[in-house]
């Protein structure tokens, strides 16, 4: 809670222009929105009349050492070159904060500051220490330069990028699917026609028990079946072959009305079909389910 | 997406039997179907309640939820036992829920509202108005952040997203503060059952970050983690379905 306060209150002191995206200014903004989006979070008003987030949250239990320790390579170098400026530190700059001449550096940091020696850093002890190291000129060894204290000048990949070279992905390996879905989805078809022909005899009847229960209770109830149409669900390698899910659009008409009804029907590639389940088509939950059980790893999702 | 729900409307609306249509769903005594919304945000339990010969069989079967709506991120399951009446058994998933969600620690730092668990579903009739319950998934949400200074921000609210990550390719979401305002959008795009990569964007894309995400199921609550940057290569978590202070001893060591 501390350290939060601390944020808020450096937030509040620094100049609006140096807070691009600053911790003080990103939890403002979650708490005032409107004053963000409106014209920048950089000039927005005072924290709103509603407590902040931090002054709901109970004390810290412990100091929290994670933080610096888990920072990324370039602040834990930074770190070891402050105590390296301030003639604490004589090692290597290679980011391991735990090493025992780092720790022992950070001790003796914090003794002569009246701290206690922990040999390891809060984040508001890192701050002091990079600010005092940052203030004091002499001796200052030049960092190389991939360990410059600036962001990172590679930036990653935006998110755009990797949200296209994923579709990409995805799209090169569903065109590189759909023929042998779309063969293994009218194989299907044919069998349930075929079925359908012969009165209710047949594999597709053997294979699909829910669509042989289907068949039969239209057909007592005087319905004849029409058009049979496939929209492939799924398509990928199971652990035991290709794995199919198929939404079946059945018609079937009764004194010139026509009805409609979804089928789910997955299998297995093979002769016979293996796993062969049919499902209707909102049991969403057990569709999947069946393709957790398969290890299906989608080639068209 | 969109052709599926088209094929489950066509097929709700011209289908003549009572199984396929949507119904009175409004009232409280509405009969509880295994595709309902919160079915599918749990699949487990709907395993449990709709599959299992052993619960799905039981005499009495109840599931209670925190509610309203947007406290709902987790639930319990209870089944008769025994003798045991229907109140008995809705007492005791009262009684389980309200056990998790004190487990889980306080929730006041990412609700302004009081979730209470409530029994919604008892014996396969909702026992709540169902508009009253979620259809999409809610959770408590935690974003953290650190800027080039060392500050970590830490910001809580409530996370609404799409039900079925995992089967669609995309799904969005969306987080607002305790007060009930939209503050940031975003998107899971997965590329493994639970895992992928997801988007974040924020005050009218002021705060944004990408990384990646994965869906964590089990004690002590299922829940996703995803870690990423923004685009000046800052770090920047977001945990959604564990109250604030879990997620800040789990994942706060940003």
């Amino acid at each position: 809670m501390r350290h939060i306060w601390i944020v808020l209150a450096c937030a509040a002191l620094a100049p609006a222009t140096a807070l691009g995206q600053s911790a003080g200014e990103v939890e403002r903004c979650f708490q005032n929105p409107a004053a963000c989006g409106q014209g920048g979070g950089a000039a927005a008003p005072a924290p709103s009349p509603s407590p902040p987030v931090a002054a709901t949250r109970p004390a810290a239990p412990a100091p929290d050492y994670t933080t610096v320790l888990q920072s990324p390579e370039a602040d834990r170098r930074r770190i070891q070159e402050s105590l390296h400026t301030l003639d604490k530190y004589n090692g290597p700059i290679d980011g391991n904060l735990q090493s025992e001449a780092t720790t022992k550096a950070i001790s003796d940091w914090q003794k002569a500051h009246g701290m206690p020696a922990a040999g390891k850093l809060t984040p508001q002890e890192a701050q002091q220490l990079n600010a005092e190291a940052s203030r004091t000129p002499i001796k200052r060894i030049e960092p190389p330069p991939q360990t410059a204290t600036a962001p990172p000048t590679t930036s990653p990949p935006s998110n755009a990028d990797a949200l296209k070279a994923l579709n990409a992905r995805l799209a090169e390996r569903r065109k590189a699917a759909e023929p042998k879905a779309e063969a293994a989805a009218q194989s299907l078809i044919r069998d349930l026609k075929a079925y359908v022909a012969a009165d209710g005899k047949g594999v597709a009847g053997d294979q699909f028990a829910a669509f042989a229960k289907w068949y039969a209770d239209n057909k007592a109830a005087g319905r004849k079946v029409g058009e049979i149409a496939p929209v492939i669900d799924d398509y990928g390698d199971a652990k035991v072959g290709a794995a199919v899910a198929s939404e079946i659009l059945l018609e079937t008409k009764q004194d010139g009305n026509s009805q409609s009804q979804c089928l789910v029907f997955a299998w297995v590639e093979g002769n016979p079909r293996k796993n062969t389940q049919a499902f209707s088509c909102d049991d969403v939950a057990a569709v999947e389910k069946w393709k957790t059980d398969q290890a299906l790893k989608s080639a068209w999702r | 997406m969109k052709r599926f729900l088209a094929l489950v409307l066509l097929a709700a609306t011209a289908l003549a039997p009572a199984a396929w249509t949507p119904s009175a769903a409004q009232s409280s005594q509405a009969k509880a179907e295994r595709r309902d919304p919160i079915f599918l945000r749990f699949p487990e339990m709907a395993e449990r309640y709709w599959v299992t010969t052993d619960t799905s069989a039981a005499s009495h079967k109840v599931v209670a939820v925190p509610m309203p709506r947007q406290c709902a991120f987790l639930y319990a399951d209870s089944y008769t036992k025994g003798q045991m009446s229907e109140s008995e058994v809705q007492q005791m998933a009262l009684s389980n829920c309200n056990r998790k969600l004190a487990e889980l620690g306080p929730l006041g730092e990412n609700y302004s509202t009081d979730c209470r668990c409530q029994v919604v579903v008892s014996n396969e009739r909702y026992v709540v108005p169902r508009s009253s319950l979620p259809d999409d998934s809610y959770g408590p949400v935690s974003i953290f952040y650190r800027d080039d200074r060392g500050n970590v921000a830490r910001v809580n609210g409530v996370a609404k997203y799409g039900a079925l990550i995992g089967r669609d390719r995309s799904v969005t979401f969306s987080v607002e503060n305790q007060r009930g305002e939209q503050v940031c959008e975003g998107t899971f795009s997965n590329n493994a059952p639970a895992s992928g990569l997801f988007s974040l964007s924020c005050f009218a894309g002021k705060f944004s970050g990408n990384g990646s995400y994965q869906s964590k199921t089990g004690a002590p609550n299922d829940h996703i983690i995803a870690r990423g940057q923004t685009g000046r290569g800052l770090p920047v978590v977001m945990v959604i379905g564990l109250p604030a202070q879990l997620a800040v001893a789990t994942y706060g060591g940003i």
